[in-house]
């Protein structure tokens, strides 16, 4: 699993590369935390997320958005996913969460240059953030 | 819209331009295209816009249905997601389109500049304190301590009415109303097309900064430029100012997010089919699209409404550093959207006017703009980067003729925050901005590295080119005393 940042003028822009679908996933929500960042060494929760939508890339920007909401208005930054099942257009699972203020902001996960791609062992994504 | 012909042509990676007219280049419509791009520059700056995908984007926006004259950019336009930032573009009801990607998730960020009755030699050694102050009094980034808590009908309220809703709390005047885009309020919003988690996001956000680009300068006037218009709009040489950029923070994002999401599932049933999804889009008479207008002026009102409390902060802190003379003295020039859509009148036509990072620029005459200064423009603002200058322009006939009365917005960006923080580390940015006698407040040094005056074009160079394009003519220059970034 693995995820990169790509050059982009005004924004960030996310590229992963998995094994799986569940990886995509996951790299993302590493991808968030590392981008957002927390403050102090606050308490660890576990937090239950639901999401849908009409294929998998825009999956993947509800999974993104849920988790830049979650640490928006509730100061909980996701670090990592417990528990995740992944059925037609609906993600549901849990994640693990330290509370603490973000130091950074995303206005928006874009649907810009959106991309998921892959079967069997390599799935590949692209997601445009606006910081 | 006539332009003078010319045959000059330059290749660049992103097409191939004709110089159509004074700093005007176009890429003429071919293949999905509804209408030409056209980019407001001189070969320098189009040299840097052809480095990222500008103009790839602002071709895409040229194949939205309903799209009028061109698609259109401004000098500082760069890369962005879907619509350039920069980029302009005018639609024409009831099945042109309008579309969520071209105002932006921060719906409304924009820029306020109040002037001081003070001059930058009389707050001498108290800069320092007043930086300080202020900083003490906006919360910015992930911040909202201290933001203004509204319940669920004061923010409708805000919704509705923008910073008018405020008055009653002591925040603001009327005349500050008076000298804002709009009177401070769209008409049309719809607290009930803003969803629950966008008033959750927006709840506690009312009065901070956020993040990013967003800044609070304390500047001088260091240079008046048109001597005639800076009286008309109260601007002497050596006068303090501040300026004050932000947004509608997440309530803004979080509309966007709702629309774009709704509209992108809407556009297989209008036949739409775009190049980007993030181009997502609907009918201006339509039930999507009638629903992202009215949420949209709902998140623009909170925009100006947050403008409002953080100039409040800021005479707070006026009153305290310089006394509650120098508070009462601090007037408010003039607030402007930099994204936003809005319903106006050009050519004789009734258009939805996208602007996504472009400033609305209303000439001498206009009934849009304030009585005290219609006989000189629409005051426009254009911040340069920290440690660089910004100016203050007002709008003309040439940017109603050619942009559908729109100017740029600021000088914008020519590098990525990676790269400007490969460049140089926020500690040292922040030792070069003291160096200069900038006083700057920033919570993280990643924030203040990624913001660093090189990843911006030439401020000077731009608004030059804003001047003989036509859009826009320069009254003033503003130079920073200090900064708090978010």
């Amino acid at each position: 699993m693995s995820y990169r940042w790509v050059e982009h003028t005004a924004e960030v822009e996310l590229h992963i590369e998995a094994p799986s679908e569940r990886g995509v996933f996951e790299d993302a929500l590493r991808a968030l935390a590392e981008l957002i960042g927390e403050t102090g060494n606050g308490e660890r929760v576990s937090r239950e997320v639901t999401v849908a939508a009409g294929d998998r890339a825009a999956l993947l920007t509800a999974w993104l958005e849920e988790l830049v909401y979650m640490a928006e208005t509730e100061d909980l930054i996701a670090e990592e996913i417990e528990r995740i099942e992944i059925e037609g257009g609906r993600l549901s699972g849990s994640v693990r969460a330290r509370r603490g203020r973000p130091r950074h902001l995303v206005k928006g996960v874009t649907y810009h240059r959106l991309a998921f791609e892959g079967s069997g062992e390599r799935f590949t994504a692209q997601v445009v953030l606006d910081v | 819209m006539s332009e003078r012909p010319s045959v000059e042509v330059l290749r660049t990676p992103g097409g191939e331009l004709r110089q159509v007219g004074e700093e005007l280049w176009e890429i003429p419509a071919h293949g999905q295209m509804r209408v030409p791009a056209r980019v407001f520059a001189d070969r320098e700056l189009l040299g840097e816009i052809a480095g990222d995908r500008s103009l790839e984007q602002l071709q895409n926006v040229a194949t939205l249905p309903g799209i009028l004259d061109a698609a259109l950019a401004m000098p500082d336009i760069h890369q962005g997601y879907g619509f350039p930032v920069g980029g302009v573009a005018a639609t024409e009801p009831p099945d042109g389109i309008v579309s969520p990607g071209g105002v932006g998730y921060d719906i409304n960020c924009g820029v306020r500049l109040l002037t001081l009755d003070v001059s930058a030699a009389e707050l001498g050694s108290r800069t320092e304190a007043l930086v300080h102050e202020i900083s003490r009094r906006v919360p910015v980034g992930a911040g909202h301590g201290g933001a203004l808590r509204l319940s669920g009908r004061e923010l409708d309220a805000v919704l509705t009415q923008g910073p008018r809703a405020l008055l009653e709390r002591g925040i603001g005047s009327e005349r500050d109303i008076e000298h804002t885009e709009s009177y401070g309020r769209l008409q049309g919003a719809d607290p009930a097309r803003v969803s629950d988690r966008a008033r959750t996001r927006g709840a506690d956000q009312l009065g901070t900064l956020g993040s990013g680009n967003h800044f609070l300068e304390l500047q001088r006037v260091s240079q008046i430029i048109d001597p005639t218009a800076a009286r008309a709009l109260g601007l002497r040489e050596g006068q303090v100012t501040v300026l004050i950029h932000s947004g509608s923070r997440g309530l803004g994002h979080q509309v966007c997010t709702d629309h774009v999401r709704r509209m992108d599932t809407a556009i297989a049933r209008y036949g739409i089919a775009l190049p980007d999804r993030q181009l997502a889009c609907a009918p201006l008479s339509s039930p999507e699209g009638r629903a992202y207008i009215a949420a949209m002026a709902a998140a623009a009102n909170f925009a100006w409404a947050n403008r409002a409390t953080l100039a409040h902060r800021v005479r707070e802190a006026i009153a305290l550093v310089l006394g509650p003379d120098a508070a009462s003295g601090a007037r408010q020039l003039y607030d402007v959207a930099h994204n936003v859509a809005k319903l106006e009148r050009h050519h004789d036509r009734t258009v939805c006017v996208h602007r996504k990072g472009a400033t609305r620029a209303f000439p001498p005459g206009s009934p849009e703009i304030p009585a005290a200064y219609r006989e000189v423009g629409q005051p426009v603002f254009i911040p340069g980067s920290m440690g660089t200058s910004s100016f203050v322009l007002v709008g003309t006939q040439g940017a109603m003729e050619r942009s559908f009365g729109t100017a740029c917005h600021g000088a914008g960006r020519r590098m990525s925050r990676t790269g400007a923080r490969h460049q140089i580390t926020g500690k040292e940015l922040r030792r070069q901005l003291q160096a200069q006698g900038i006083v700057v407040r920033c919570p993280t040094d990643r924030g203040l590295a990624e913001e660093a005056p090189f990843a911006y074009k030439d401020v000077e160079h731009v608004v030059a080119v804003v001047e003989r394009a036509g859009l826009a003519r320069r009254v003033a220059q503003l130079t920073p005393l200090g900064v708090v970034k978010g």
